[in-house]
């Protein structure tokens, strides 16, 4: 069966069979409730109904379709129209059926009898968990202010109602799981080119990643775009001290040595400057403070780099030249989970710079700015509490804090150090910070510190196993939401929204209906006066015709403009340009353009970092069906470091941080630079009930020291040095 | 008459193991077994920055040739002729287990409650296809690395594909060609998962010689439901399922 080779265009190939799809599967009148015909077979089977969501086992928000027989959630398929995902469903997408089901889902609310974490719980009506809250927040706002609670809302779709009850409660102390995450690209973004971007990844003819593994941690549409871009001929330069799943489908990969990514970054420019490789005509219009970024580059030659970073300076030399002829359809991919060192601001800005090099900004194949989707944040009055401090309780403490997401490290440390003044109660809504957050012991002794900790989750997780009063959440197939407003590449601007899929279980309630309930308690009814159904219509109300549109195929595009949004109109940047060199740090004493620094090393110890595979989401592990691909973590290690150690492969071994120690099974694998260990996240729960998870393999939070990237403040993950030994006894 | 097949661009696969998961929800496959999977390639790191891995879904070929049909002595495992998908009778079905070992492709295994013969059916039994949908697999994968259609119809997905890219079939040693109607477009590596057909010894001979005859046999009379008794009590467990590659771990 050889026939002759013709290429066949993946998008047209991806479009055709979502019409297969679409068509086959009756979408254009799946309106909601279709019943679709009955499966073939003796017994006569119950009709299978069609309902379209939104996912939520990650942050992606990827197109569902829900099949529900009798009255279940049988099978979840992607929706073909949703261009964010390109109508697909990775294995957690497909895994929400026993998130769904999990037999350990929390079913009534329940107050702490016993000491925290001793697991000795009294089951509470609703009203009476809701009076406590009440009463708890009302205390210590009597005694602490209202900014002694501090609110973690989770990145939920009704994330924003607790973010508005936080205000209208009168508290600034909001932090998001986004300062666990990636407020340290957006920061350098935001400085260089006074946007965060997207990446145009489908249209890249050359893209370097370096600090991001897209192929595992999923992120659409980047992922699957970067497999149709690698087919289109698109080269994929990979710089990672683990060889990831990227790294095994790039073309080619480099086991930097951890931390040196600058290192590499400044001599590109250093070629792109030297050779002038870069575009005038762009530098001339776009560029702020080209000729003193191409003097201070000057010393950063690839061989100085080489010896950093352990990439030969013939390599740097020739992908700086071979980007740079791709450009401006090439790109140093932004990345995502960018919180990984002290310095990961400067890191992130030196690749921003090397874009802004590239002149891909605004571009096809390059980097994107944000699209007009049209949903706005209905609009609520914040009241004025004459007795609260005057900012947030981090502020001040790093330069560049991105003033609505704060830092999560910051503000745990000034809890527990009680300054600038207390914090005493803690609201948290599907965010587990006890797994995520570096140094789980500090996070553990910040708990001392609060009198009052409420958490609103779908499962006991290690956060809410910790908790006062733990309030059952519905999932996200059991509730309506409000729009949300996604973006990705060019491919989408988009809005959508849920409608429950099947009626919550147990004692459920969403936020939207808590909000609403402790709002009347406390004395601020007016500010929850609405159905979420009137709320939906403010937020749509100048894209009306997206109702239909959501409600036919489960999403809406915006047809605003892609490419050149900038092209007449100056960037929000204080130079109103690409800033090379940034005044406002110069002005502030920070270094307005990168300056390298070696990361530490120490005889004998080495560097931990950590990640993810395709069908695992942070923390929440604790499936039935992804636990059956991987159902333990292991510290991956080169065999030649594990032989200095004298250590065997598989046997147990301790790795201990000066933030804790934890045991796991040791794996060898030649994929690792010698310097650098590895574990994924996950594992090693605190919550029996969380049982696929509880006490099996290790948990990052446990090891990660708690370091802050300088100028956001965002958790620096990847600074933790270990030692790692065989475990004795 | 429909001829389905599924044709698959390894190069495109990212391990994501999404069709795994898909499948299982689909199929309700039980705990720690799989209808399909991706093999991988050792990755030779002495290659340096060009070190690569090369991942290969599959799962049962729905082969033209099927060893697992011929294997089966009572029927149970038969080619549709109306879409070409191997399935199993299960009321036919003997437990005897034959066709588990017969297949190559080490695409079967037992049913751990049911005590039968399970594999891939393109999801057919589960209605998907009656449907109009495409196998869970190919309609849940980001990359469409899985392709799946009637070859029949010159404007499948599958045929196109077929059509455009040179194309490799994955053959079992031993010089037995099952026909696989499971197509990968320009390489398929890694080759050595496959295996050689097993026929049962003693049961070569029957199947050549009386194994007409007692497929009439079983399929006519209660004998079947006789013996589908026996193999509920003496049937044992077999472990030929678990692929290496699919099966959990530490990792
Ligand atoms: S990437 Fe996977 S888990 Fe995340 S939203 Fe999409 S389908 Fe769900
Ligand atoms: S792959 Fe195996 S089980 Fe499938 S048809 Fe071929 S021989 Fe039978
Ligand atoms: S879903 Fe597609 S990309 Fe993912 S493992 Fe399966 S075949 Fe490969």
């Amino acid at each position: 069966m050889k026939t002759q080779a013709k290429t066949l265009s993946r998008r047209g190939f991806l479009q055709a069979s979502a019409a297969v799809a679409a068509t086959a599967a009756g979408v254009p009148a799946l309106k909601g409730h279709l019943a679709t015909a009955h499966a073939a077979g003796a017994a006569p089977q119950a009709p299978v109904t069609s309902h379209y969501t939104v996912c939520d086992m990650c942050f992606n928000r990827c197109g569902m379709i829900a099949r529900v027989q009798n009255g279940r959630v049988v099978k979840l398929d992607p929706n073909p129209k949703f261009l964010k995902s390109r109508g697909m469903l990775c294995a957690r997408g497909n895994a929400a059926v026993d998130h769904l089901y999990d037999p350990n889902r929390l079913k009534t609310p329940l107050l702490r009898k016993g000491a925290r974490g001793e697991g000795k719980w009294q089951q509470l009506t609703w009203e009476q968990a809701l009076d406590h809250a009440a009463e708890q927040f009302t205390r210590i706002a009597e005694k602490y202010t209202r900014c002694g609670v501090m609110f973690s809302p989770g990145s939920d779709m009704q994330s924003q109602f607790l973010i508005r009850f936080a205000e209208v409660f009168g508290s600034y102390n909001v932090t998001s799981h986004e300062t666990l995450c990636l407020l340290s690209k957006n920061r350098a973004y935001l400085d260089t080119f006074g946007e965060t971007p997207y990446a145009d990844v489908l249209y890249s003819k050359y893209i370097i990643i370096s600090g991001a593994n897209p192929l595992e941690a999923i992120i659409t549409p980047d992922t699957i775009d970067l497999m149709e871009a690698r087919k289109n001929g698109c080269k994929i330069v990979v710089l990672d001290p683990r060889y990831t799943k990227t790294a095994a489908l790039a073309d080619e990969w480099y086991a930097i040595r951890p931390g040196t990514d600058m290192a590499f970054f400044l001599a590109l420019t250093n070629v792109i400057t030297e050779e002038r490789l870069y575009d005038p005509a762009f530098a001339e219009k776009m560029l702020f403070g080209l000729d003193e970024y191409a003097a201070h580059v000057r010393q950063y030659t690839p061989e100085w780099a080489a010896g950093e970073c352990g990439i030969p300076a013939e390599d740097i030399r020739r992908i700086a030249r071979e980007i740079a002829a791709a450009a401006p359809a090439a790109m140093i991919y932004p990345g995502r989970r960018s919180s990984d060192y002290e310095d990961s601001t400067q890191i992130r800005r030196s690749m921003a710079i090397a874009n802004a090099l590239l002149s891909n900004w605004d571009r096809p194949g390059g980097i994107l700015a944000s699209r007009e989707v049209g949903v706005r944040a209905p609009y609520f009055d914040v009241p004025w509490y004459d007795d609260n401090p005057d900012d947030r309780i981090d502020h001040g403490m790093a330069p560049g804090l991105i003033h609505h997401e704060g830092s999560f490290k910051l503000m745990r440390d000034a809890i527990i150090k009680e300054e600038p003044y207390p914090i005493r109660g803690w609201f948290t809504f599907k965010t587990n910070f006890m797994q995520t957050a570096a140094n789980r012991n500090k996070t553990l002794e910040m708990l001392k510190h609060l009198d009052f900790v409420v958490n609103a989750d779908i499962v006991m997780s290690d956060t809410a196993w910790y908790s006062d009063l733990v309030l059952p959440s519905p999932s996200f197939l059991e509730r309506n939401d409000p729009v949300s407003a996604l973006q990705g590449s060019s491919a989408c601007a988009c809005a959508v929204w849920r409608d429950a899929v099947v009626p919550a279980m147990h004692e459920c309630r969403d936020m939207l209906w808590i909000c609403t309930e402790l709002s009347k308690r406390l004395g601020f009814p007016e500010s929850f006066d609405f159905t979420l159904d009137e709320y939906r219509k403010l937020q749509l109300e100048s894209i009306p015709e997206a109702f239909e549109a959501i409600k036919a195929d489960g999403v809406y595009y915006n047809p605003s403009k892609v490419y050149g949004i900038y092209f007449d109109s100056p960037l929000k940047t204080q130079a109103k340009k690409i800033e090379l060199f940034n005044q406002r740090y110069a002005h502030e004493g920070l270094d307005p353009m990168p300056v390298y620094k070696a990361p530490r090393r120490k005889e004998g110890a080495f560097r931990l970092v950590v990640g993810r595979t395709a069908f695992f989401t942070h923390s929440n592990t604790n499936n039935a069906l992804l636990i059956q691909f991987k159902d333990e973590n292991t510290l991956w290690m080169h065999p030649r470091s594990a032989a200095r150690q004298g250590l065997v492969d598989g046997e147990m071994v301790e790795v201990a941080s000066a933030a804790g120690t934890v045991t796991l099974a040791l794996r060898l694998f030649e994929g690792m630079e010698e310097e650098t260990v590895y574990m994924a996240t996950g594992f090693g729960a605190l919550s029996p009930e969380l049982p696929l998870v509880h006490n099996r393999g290790a948990s990052i939070a446990e090891v990660l020291e708690d370091h802050a990237d300088f100028i956001s403040g965002n958790m620096a993950m990847h600074e933790t040095l270990v030692t790692v030994t065989r475990r004795v006894g | 008459m429909k001829k389905y097949a599924m044709v698959i661009d390894s190069s495109m696969c990212i391990d994501c193991k999404a069709c795994m998961a898909s499948c299982k929800v689909q199929n309700n496959v039980p705990r720690g077994y799989w209808r399909n999977w991706i093999k991988h390639t050792i990755p030779d790191f002495s290659q340096g920055s060009q070190t690569r891995t090369h991942f290969q879904p599959g799962g049962c070929m729905q082969c033209d040739n099927p060893t697992c049909v011929q294997a089966c002595p009572s029927g149970a495992t038969y080619k549709d002729t109306q879409n070409g998908i191997v399935r199993v009778n299960e009321a036919l079905c003997i437990g005897c287990g034959n066709c588990i070992t017969a297949c190559p492709y080490d695409a079967r295994f037992r049913h751990p409650d049911r005590r039968v013969p399970d594999k891939c059916d393109f999801c057919f039994s589960s209605g998907r296809l009656e449907r109009g949908l495409l196998p869970a697999c190919v309609d849940t994968c980001p990359t469409k690395a899985r392709v799946f259609g009637d070859l029949n119809d010159p404007d499948s997905d599958a045929s196109r594909l077929l059509r455009e890219k040179p194309s490799v079939r994955v053959l079992a040693r031993g010089g037995i060609d099952t026909k696989p109607n499971m197509y990968y477009v320009a390489a398929t590596a890694p080759t050595d998962w496959v295996g050689e057909v097993e026929f049962p010894g003693a049961f070569t001979t029957m199947a050549t010689l009386v194994n007409p005859v007692v497929k009439v046999a079983v399929g006519l009379s209660a004998l079947g439901v006789a013996v589908m008794w026996a193999k509920q009590i003496f049937s044992p467990d077999r472990e030929e399922s678990e692929h290496e590659s699919s099966a959990p771990g530490k990792d």
